[in-house]
């Protein structure tokens, strides 16, 4: 490590080299591209602007930019009539709470952008949503004419098509954008955290999505639909049945969406610990606007109201594995079953870059919990995709023969560093604290680059990372170039059907990467 | 019901035409796109999942003679105030805010009224650079006042403070105070910057100081001050650059970003360098890559390469990207007890009132939660734009550039072409048999059932007569079926010719523009069909007879209340406004233009007084009132 920083730190002392190093990975084979100035090979100089686009919230900024330079909503306000002031007379639609209990998913669906099913969504009222906070964002935030600079949209990789070709003809047709970049979030978000392999967790909106990420391929997604909206429904429930106990409709809620968003994001925690019998916080009160007139009276609640909605949708205690769909599985079964798929050595990789994204990391305690959760379950079950009683009755007899069962997932256990300061490392029996086979490959190995610090790997730790948006903003500002860069002119003529479904698109190396002339086709990668 | 009743609103011809999706096999009936070649078997496959969303809008371009759906959650996006659309008069076309392009034309800033120049907008992060900062915790704007209580000969002394006139938040309570009045933002960057951010990198300082920060190294203009503290930084971050930053200090998402940055750009030019890079063969041996690649040539020992180009392992074995190890290339490890302290803090504190709101956090940076790390807001900018139209390119509306200036250069407003819409209810005299007894019906609340009579004024703007035809569904469209009838659907509009014209031509047209007087007019007069309520110079009323359907669920409605459900899932985003009754109207107006100078006119040496049929057509929306629940 040592030596590398130092060269690290060497290197932008050379500033007299004759070319820099940014323009020697610009320029392609051609013997002239060197000695042209390094801007000459950028069409734009303007910085492309970077939009991040969810199910609830868009973030824009332009790129290098460290955060967004802002964050919009999709909610009915959003969507009124020009010239609809109500929002600013009568106070915010989903602060008060609803004249009679609604249904929990119409509760949700004004403040969506879309949902996963495409089934009952109006594509054209999303244009017309997209449009126009597109158009707002550039008119009140960016402060640019829209249309002139490239454009880079960071995009979860699993789209339906109707959706994006719905987004990137509005775009197309509606500003003059030459290109439009997609980028997939996991891989960006694992880069803001300076990793090249991951294990995203992304507790979204509509679902959670865990990503096994390995050099910057996404090799296993797996999904579950305990996320945050789930987490919102939850509390609103439980506001709802503190507004007035009589009227205890388990199906409707009878809150205002705004009203338990915001309590939510304010109050809602997890207990890191997952015993449920700390006592520190039983008897503490909160006081909280009244869910029924949010304006005027207070209610104090107890604080451990706002981590059960999280508890139980999240982790879904008393719910045995057996009972759970595929789509619902809890979240720490999730994670611990996107490991599990990995191959080992991804695994071991990915287990000690745990990575949590979302609207949902930002609950207190809930990520700690989750690693906690997790290397639990790695104690009791190891690496083994086997369980019930016949499994367990095995795992004994070998237990007793004293064969580590779990040694199979642990490809290199010699590296464990001691240092490493995992969240979980000091509570749990390590399922690598097994004496370390000496593996002589491994060692030879590492005897001949000294100089490469070895990787972290085998343990749980959890690295944090500046999210997607600030991912796509070091890419761009790199001029890291994306897969699927989309041309105006070739999306217009045959939209996405016009990119080649072929996966093995010749990938624009950042070494050949001349602007022009190399695209004839385009590929929608991932996204095809 | 956004505005007080009655009102109109004017739907823009856009919303017709929808997106043009290549994928989609779509006709695009008005736009001037070229017509798209025939799909291919994949394109169809994208159809297949929204074919009743393809059939709609397919229907909707075909059929021309669909009913404008004021309640559809779309047309939210197509209304707007008849004032706010603007007219191009090549297209002959309204145009609203989504069928123009916006062109910047300068920056200000609405607190101080400066324009800041386009250059240092970008690096001003697109707010004000000077002191108008917004108060983080109610958006109202801050005054720099002092904390000392000045007394006598005006000494303006003292720490300098931000403080909200309106919530009386201060700078005081996150704990900042100024030295001077002036060049606030300076000051408050320098602060953020180094209590977030003890010590790191001079690298990184210079990074996360790209936001909003003035002193570019290029800036001249920098005060004494002010280089003396870049000076002081400079000095401070390169001691500090030699130490080893301890791990978790880089909290601050600015810093974490740079050194992120800086580390990325390392690897990229090391892994770049490779001696067997097939592009690297082409650079002279002057540059370092072709050094390199010469001496790992000769001496394949790790030792000599890895002088060089850092990490390389071998000849066969380019180098790859690492990740990041340590604090001070970006990484950072979670730490294990943050989070319970801010759940402690969540809990003691009377929790709700020490957290930040949503609307709060929005404008802050990310990691922001607790009231007490908001920090003053700088005044975002605001643009002045030239509009023009989106499929002419010409110029709708040029504004002045100083901020200061209201006026605009060219402003082509949709009411200068198309006649102002204004509703009111017709009062009738008590004896009338037809109307209800009440004087003046209440908008607000509208008995179902009971007929209630508006009186529509078309008010010209032109110079030339129009013909007006309006059309509307005998029932509105929803779930509260109101009838709906135009007592005189065609009718006349005069030019808008000289006031003193009118004048002139004595009493026969007396001053019949104040509402008043035709309410007293009223006295003579029933709505009768076929016929003009009143006329004017340049205006027309007509009477719109209008029975207000009843509401579902209401106890007027004796209707299926047991299939509501069914419905509430499509219709579910307009059901807050079901009670408001409003009225889609198709207006299609037909004047004689006079020919303006165009192309083909001119080359066909036409007579000066020849005139070109126009027309155009829209729909209008009248929000007449509210229906009341009972009868």
């Amino acid at each position: 490590m040592s030596s590398s920083s130092k060269f690290r730190q060497s290197q932008p002392t050379q500033p007299a080299s004759p070319h820099t190093p940014q323009q020697q990975l610009r320029s392609g084979n051609t013997s002239f591209a060197s000695n042209t100035s390094p801007g000459s090979s950028f069409r734009n100089e303007d910085d492309a602007i970077i939009f991040e686009m969810g199910a609830r919230w868009l973030r824009a900024g332009f790129e290098g930019n460290s955060s967004p330079a802002c964050v919009v909503g999709f909610g009915p306000e959003e969507s009124r009539r020009v010239g609809d002031y109500r929002g600013w007379i009568e106070g915010s639609a989903g602060a008060r709470p609803p004249p009679q209990p609604v249904d929990a998913e119409d509760w949700a669906r004004e403040y969506e952008l879309w949902r996963p099913d495409l089934r009952e969504t109006d594509l054209g009222l999303i244009e017309d949503k997209i449009e126009r906070v597109f158009r707002e964002v550039y008119n009140q935030h960016l402060l640019t004419d829209a249309g002139t600079s490239r454009l880079v949209l960071v995009m979860p990789s699993l789209m339906p098509h109707p959706l994006l070709s719905s987004l990137l003809s509005t775009l197309f047709s509606r500003w003059r954008f030459p290109s439009i970049t997609l980028l997939p979030s996991a891989p960006l978000s694992a880069t803001a955290a300076g990793l090249r392999s991951a294990l995203m967790v992304d507790i979204g909106w509509a679902e959670t999505t865990v990503t096994g990420l390995y050099e910057y391929r996404e090799v296993v997604t797996k999904r579950s639909t305990r996320a945050m909206k789930a987490v919102l429904q939850e509390l609103a429930r439980l506001l709802g049945g503190l507004a007035d106990e009589k009227k205890d409709s388990p199906e409707g809620i009878s809150v205002g969406f705004k009203y338990c968003e915001e309590i939510a994001c304010r109050l809602s925690w997890c207990n890191p610990n997952s015993q449920v019998d700390d006592n520190k916080f039983q008897n503490k009160k909160v006081t909280i606007p009244s869910p029924n007139n949010p304006e005027q009276e207070y209610i104090e609640v107890p604080f451990s109201l706002f981590a059960d909605p999280v508890e139980k949708v999240i982790f879904a205690p008393g719910i045995s594995e057996s009972e759970l769909d595929d789509e619902e599985k809890s979240i720490p079964l999730l994670i611990y079953n996107t490991l599990l798929s990995l191959p080992p050595d991804a695994r071991g990789t990915c287990m000690s870059r745990m990575v949590f994204v979302g609207g949902g990391a930002r609950i207190p305690g809930l990520r700690q919990r989750l690693m906690r959760e997790v290397s639990q379950l790695v104690d009791q079950h190891g690496w083994s995709p086997l369980r019930g009683k016949a499994v367990e009755r095995q795992r004994q007899r070998l237990q007793e023969l004293r064969i580590s069962p779990r040694t199979n997932g642990e490809e290199s256990p010699a590296v464990k560093p001691k240092d490493a300061t995992s969240p979980s490392d000091s509570e749990r029996p390590d399922p690598s604290q097994a004496v370390p086979e000496i593996d002589f490959v491994e060692q030879k190995l590492r005897r001949q680059n000294k100089d490469t610090p070895t990787p972290i790997q085998g343990v749980f730790r959890e690295i944090e990372s500046l999210g997607a948006w600030a991912g796509a903003s070091l890419m761009t500002g790199l001029k890291v170039r994306g897969m699927v860069e989309i041309e105006r002119e070739k999306f217009l003529q045959h939209g996405l059907a016009g990119g080649t479904r072929d996966s093995e698109h010749p990938v624009p190396d950042r070494r050949s990467g001349l602007r022009a002339g190399d695209r004839s086709s385009w590929t929608l990668a991932g996204w095809a | 019901m956004s505005r007080p009743f009655p009102y109109t609103y004017v739907s823009c011809p856009c919303a017709d035409t929808p997106v043009p999706d290549p994928a989609r096999k779509r006709r695009s009936r008005e736009s001037p796109q070229k017509q798209t070649p025939e799909r291919t078997e994949a394109a169809k496959e994208v159809d297949i999942p929204k074919p009743q969303q393809t059939d709609d809008e397919n229907g909707q371009t075909d059929d021309e003679e669909q009913t404008f759906d004021p309640r559809s959650p779309r047309s939210n996006f197509s209304l707007y105030p008849p004032e706010q659309l603007l007219y191009c008069e090549d297209c002959h076309q309204i145009k609203c805010s989504r069928c123009i392009t916006e062109e910047i034309v300068s920056w200000y800033c609405p607190n101080c009224l400066f324009e800041t120049p386009s250059s240092m907008v970008k690096t001003d992060g697109n707010r004000c650079g000077r002191n108008c900062f917004n108060c983080p915790s109610c958006t109202a704007p801050l005054a720099v006042s002092t904390i000392e209580n000045v007394t006598g000969n005006g000494a303006q002394q003292g720490p300098w403070v931000l403080s909200c006139g309106y919530c009386m938040w201060t700078t005081l309570d996150i704990g900042i105070k100024f030295d001077k009045p002036t060049n606030i933002r300076n000051q408050l960057q320098k602060m953020t910057d180094a209590t977030a951010q003890p010590a790191f990198d001079t690298r990184s300082r210079q990074g996360s100081r790209a936001f909003g920060d003035l002193k570019s190294p290029l800036s001249t203009l920098t005060s004494v001050a002010d280089g003396q503290a870049a000076a002081r930084d400079g000095g401070e971050g390169q001691s500090a650059s030699n130490e080893d930053t301890p791990e978790n200090t880089l909290s601050n998402t600015d810093s974490r970003f740079a050194a992120l940055k800086s580390f990325y750009r390392t690897q990229i030019s090391e892994t770049s360098n490779s001696p067997n890079d097939p592009m690297g063969s082409d650079f002279g041996f002057s540059s370092p890559g072709a050094l390199n690649r010469l001496m790992s040539l000769y001496a394949s020992s790790s030792r000599l390469s890895g002088l060089y180009g850092g990490n390389k392992k071998s000849k066969s074995k380019p180098p790859v990207m690492r990740e990041a190890l340590n604090a001070s290339e970006g990484l950072r490890i979670a730490p294990e007890d943050e989070e319970n302290a801010v759940i402690e803090r969540l809990a003691s504190e009377g929790g709700w009132d020490s957290v930040a709101s949503i609307e709060q956090r929005s404008q802050q940076s990310p990691e922001v939660r607790f009231v007490d790390e908001l920090l003053p807001l700088p005044v975002l900018l605001r643009t002045k734009r030239a509009k023009r139209c989106k499929s002419c390119k010409h110029i709708l509306v040029k504004p002045e550039t100083k901020p200061q200036s209201t006026r605009f250069r060219i402003r082509l407003i949709a009411l200068s072409y198309i006649p102002l819409p204004t509703l009111r209810p017709l009062t009738l005299p008590s004896s009338s048999s037809s109307a209800p007894s009440t004087p003046s019906p209440d908008l607000n609340a509208l008995s179902p059932l009971r007929p209630v009579h508006v009186l529509l004024t078309l008010k010209n703007h032109m110079f030339d007569p129009v013909r007006i035809t309006l059309a509307t569904p005998s029932v509105t469209p929803g779930r509260v079926a109101s009838k709906v009838t135009v007592l005189c659907p065609q009718f006349d509009i005069g030019a808008n010719s000289d006031v003193w014209d009118e004048a002139l031509q004595g009493a026969s047209a007396p001053i019949t523009g104040d509402p008043r007087l035709t309410g007293l007019r009223g006295h003579e007069k029933t709505p009768e069909a076929g016929k003009v309520w009143d006329k004017g110079r340049n205006w027309t009323t007509v009477v719109l007879e209008v029975i207000p359907g009843t509401l579902p669920g209401s106890e007027a409605d004796t209707s299926n209340i047991g299939n509501e459900s069914g419905d509430d899932k499509a219709v579910s985003g307009s059901t807050q406004d079901q009670d408001v009754l409003e009225i889609p109207v198709f207006v299609h107006m037909e004047w004689d233009a006079e020919a303006q100078l165009e192309q083909q006119n001119v080359g066909k040496a036409s007579k000066p007084d020849d005139l070109v049929a126009r027309e155009l057509a829209y729909w209008m929306v009248l929000g007449v009132g509210k229906i009341q629940a009972s009868l």
